[in-house]
């Protein structure tokens, strides 16, 4: 398996890159590319199996838009190829249609699918979330996990949803779904150790990249970790507004 | 209209302090910034209309205030200054509405010479239009709770947009975020040399710096401390840390004292507090003192003089066995990292029990662990730590982290509820016991002291 994380040295917030630690700790024999906002991505020139990218400042939002934008058809490419994709807190956007300022003004994005985020730097939005989807054998799991943002995108994601809601907020606090998908792109709010707090997530994901029968590392205690939080999210009493 | 509401606002807020006065005398609380509360409530533009005193100056960053704000405050004191203080109350709004409340008399007049006010970093728009301090130090930008700072990106820019244009600023050369504040502005930078433990390549999991800010181009640290703190430069652009105006040259631990070169003049300062960080508090007080107009001799006597308050630290020995306590704040990485770096160098064998999870966080909701995969718990890895037990409701998590930090499973005991700890723990002579715990839950760091001391007094 070949994983190239883009932009490391800036999309990096939240805990968020350490998802890339475990990847390489479950899978030893994976290569690794970080590429720098300086450097050619390698996408652009051969076939790696999955592309990371985390949550930035949003100065940084605007780099981003700026470095990916020559490779804007390579990346529909990609995607259609089934390639996979993880973008974590507000990495995704930059792969819509725009995104409203404050101010509003429009910072257009890649336009690879159709939606816009809408940026409040007032209105920070804490919330925890409980979900679901459907692994590769179409078990369906729960995803546990938290939001810290200042953004809501706002589009028709009921086609091409990452997780059904089951309590927290979806894309937008009026929607039931959380993410974007499209083929394997996953584009999703929640941030921080999505992959660590979440192991049957992890394993769905690298399946789709290639790693037959995954085995994660230490496996036992993330299973045990996540159970505890799980049964957490259930619970009626606990507020999942932070 | 405004000056009437001022004037309501303003005898509410007169009324209310005397009232928590009175309560006071019968509940130990005070009610510090409610009085600040409800003149904003009242009259929004109430910071404009009240009186202050002729000379303010102020402190702000994401870590250090307090302790730099205190200093200021004595070292005027101590020099015949009438000085009006926060360190009681709030540093938002409110707290400052409260402060400058408590310094006018009844006709609005101050009663004081100078302000030395510590002020929240995102309360700056609500505060700089209406208090103009004469010298605004910034002690440093770093990751603070992700849920309410988001990242040092965006608090920079909340206070590099509210900056007051007249304000004189005091700034962190070593630090590439807070020393880049609003460039118009008169500045004075301050900075600690090159020290011999300093690295050239950065080593915490956090470094918000790593690029040039200009071109993106990576950037070559000199001289790295902790996170992005250091001496950079860009091989492509040129950019590079500021030149300090003041900067401490050599730290002598046995004689207690900081040597400062002031325009390339060498002056020696008492040295008051122990670490790393605190020195950067003491010279950017120092810097600030001096900018102020106090002479060399003035502070450095006042800081012969002034209290070590709260230390991270504190140490019990029980039967020749040595309880060394750290706290840290939960929540904020960096502060975690500077705790686990602490103690793994701390000499000889040890023993550490870990809790730093936020407890009510977690009965109420349950809290965001994201800080602890920016926090460096790698450091905890070496051979002279013995074992580790973690503890509380996110233990599960903890033990996680620290096997993808490569700890041995063996060397972690993982309990939820405190009593536990006590049958993980083992007595030997020759190895101290280490509490790292966060400075919110300091019944649970009781508790588990207590527990400690008294499985020593059993097996010790």
């Amino acid at each position: 398996m070949k994983v190239e994380v883009l932009f490391s040295e800036a999309c990096n917030l939240y805990g968020d890159l350490f998802n890339m630690n475990y990847l390489a700790a479950s899978v030893p024999e994976a290569e690794f590319i970080y590429t720098g906002f300086n450097d050619v991505p390698a996408f652009a020139g051969e076939k790696v199996d999955f592309i990371y990218l985390g949550p930035m400042t949003e100065r940084d939002q605007e780099t981003v838009i700026s470095r990916l934008k020559p490779y804007r058809e390579r990346i529909i490419e990609l995607i259609e190829q089934d390639v996979v994709f993880l973008c974590t807190g507000n990495a995704f956007e930059v792969f819509g249609s725009y995104i409203e300022t404050d101010e509003k003004r429009r910072i257009d994005c890649l336009g690879i699918y159709e939606g816009y985020a809408v940026r409040r730097l007032m209105n920070r939005h804490n919330s925890l979330f409980l979900g679901t989807f459907k692994d590769a054998g179409q078990n369906s799991r729960e995803i546990i996990g938290f939001k810290s943002q200042f953004t809501h995108t706002y589009t028709d994601n009921r086609k091409g949803y990452v997780f059904a809601k089951t309590r927290g907020y979806g894309i937008n606090p009026d929607s039931e779904f959380e993410g974007i998908r499209m083929h394997n792109f996953f584009g999703t709010y929640l941030i921080g150790p999505i992959l660590i707090m979440n192991p049957y997530f992890a394993k769905y994901l690298l399946s789709l990249a290639g790693v037959a029968e995954p085995k994660l590392a230490f496996e036992k205690e993330a299973f045990e970790a996540y159970e505890v939080r799980q049964k957490e999210f259930h619970d009626p009493k606990r507020s999942f507004d932070q | 209209m405004k000056k009437c509401k001022f004037f309501v606002a303003f005898l509410m807020g007169k009324l209310s302090l005397v009232a928590i006065k009175i309560l006071s005398r019968f509940v130990k609380k005070e009610g510090t910034t409610l009085p600040g509360n409800i003149v904003l409530k009242i009259c929004p533009e109430f910071l404009k209309y009240i009186g202050k005193p002729s000379r303010m100056i102020a402190v702000t960053g994401t870590n250090g205030k307090t302790t730099t704000n205190n200093m200021i405050a004595d070292v005027l004191s101590m020099n015949g200054y009438k000085v009006l203080s926060n360190r009681a109350g709030g540093n938002i709004a409110a707290g400052i509405a409260t402060c400058l409340l408590r310094g006018v008399d009844l006709l609005n007049r101050s009663r004081y010479d100078v302000a030395a006010l510590e002020i929240d970093e995102r309360s700056s728009k609500r505060i700089y239009p209406y208090v103009q301090p004469d010298f605004i130090v910034c002690s440093n930008l770093s990751r603070d709770s992700c849920k309410r700072n988001a990242h040092p990106q965006y608090i920079f820019d909340f206070i590099d947009q509210n900056l007051p244009d007249r304000s004189v600023l005091i700034l962190n050369a070593d630090d590439l975020i807070s020393s880049r504040l609003k460039k118009e502005n008169a500045r004075v930078y301050y900075a600690i040399d090159r020290q011999e433990s300093d690295k050239t390549e950065p080593f915490n999991i956090i470094n918000d710096v790593r690029i040039c800010p200009n071109c993106q181009e990576k950037l070559v640290f000199d001289y790295v401390r902790y996170n992005h703190i250091g001496h950079a430069h860009c091989p492509n652009c040129g950019l590079e840390s500021p030149k300090p105006d003041f900067h401490v040259t050599s730290i002598d631990e046995t004689a207690k004292q900081i040597t400062v070169s002031e325009k390339g003049e060498m002056q020696t300062y008492p040295l008051v507090f122990d670490s790393i960080f605190n020195i950067y508090n003491e010279i950017s007080a120092i810097t600030a003192l001096r900018s102020f107009g106090l002479g060399h001799k003035q502070i450095a006597d006042a800081l012969k003089k002034v209290s070590v308050v709260g230390s991270r630290f504190s140490q019990d020995e029980v039967k020749g066995i040595r309880i060394i306590s750290t706290m840290t704040k939960g929540w904020i990485a960096p502060s975690c990292s500077v705790a686990f770096d602490f103690v793994a160098n701390f000499p000889g064998e040890k023993e550490i029990v870990v809790m730093i999870e936020d407890t009510d966080d977690n009965i109420q909701s349950s809290e965001n662990l994201c800080y602890i995969y920016d926090t460096d718990f790698e450091f905890l890895n070496k051979p002279d730590i013995r074992h580790i037990t973690v503890c509380g409701i996110r233990a599960k998590d903890y033990l996680l982290r620290m096997l993808l930090a490569g700890i041995p499973r063996e060397k972690i005991s993982c309990v939820r509820e405190i009593p536990e700890i006590a049958g993980t723990l083992t007595v030997e002579k020759g190895v101290d016991f280490h509490i790292i715990y966060d400075l919110h839950q300091m019944e649970a760091f009781h508790q588990i002291r207590n527990l400690v001391i008294e499985k020593i007094k059993q097996e010790g």
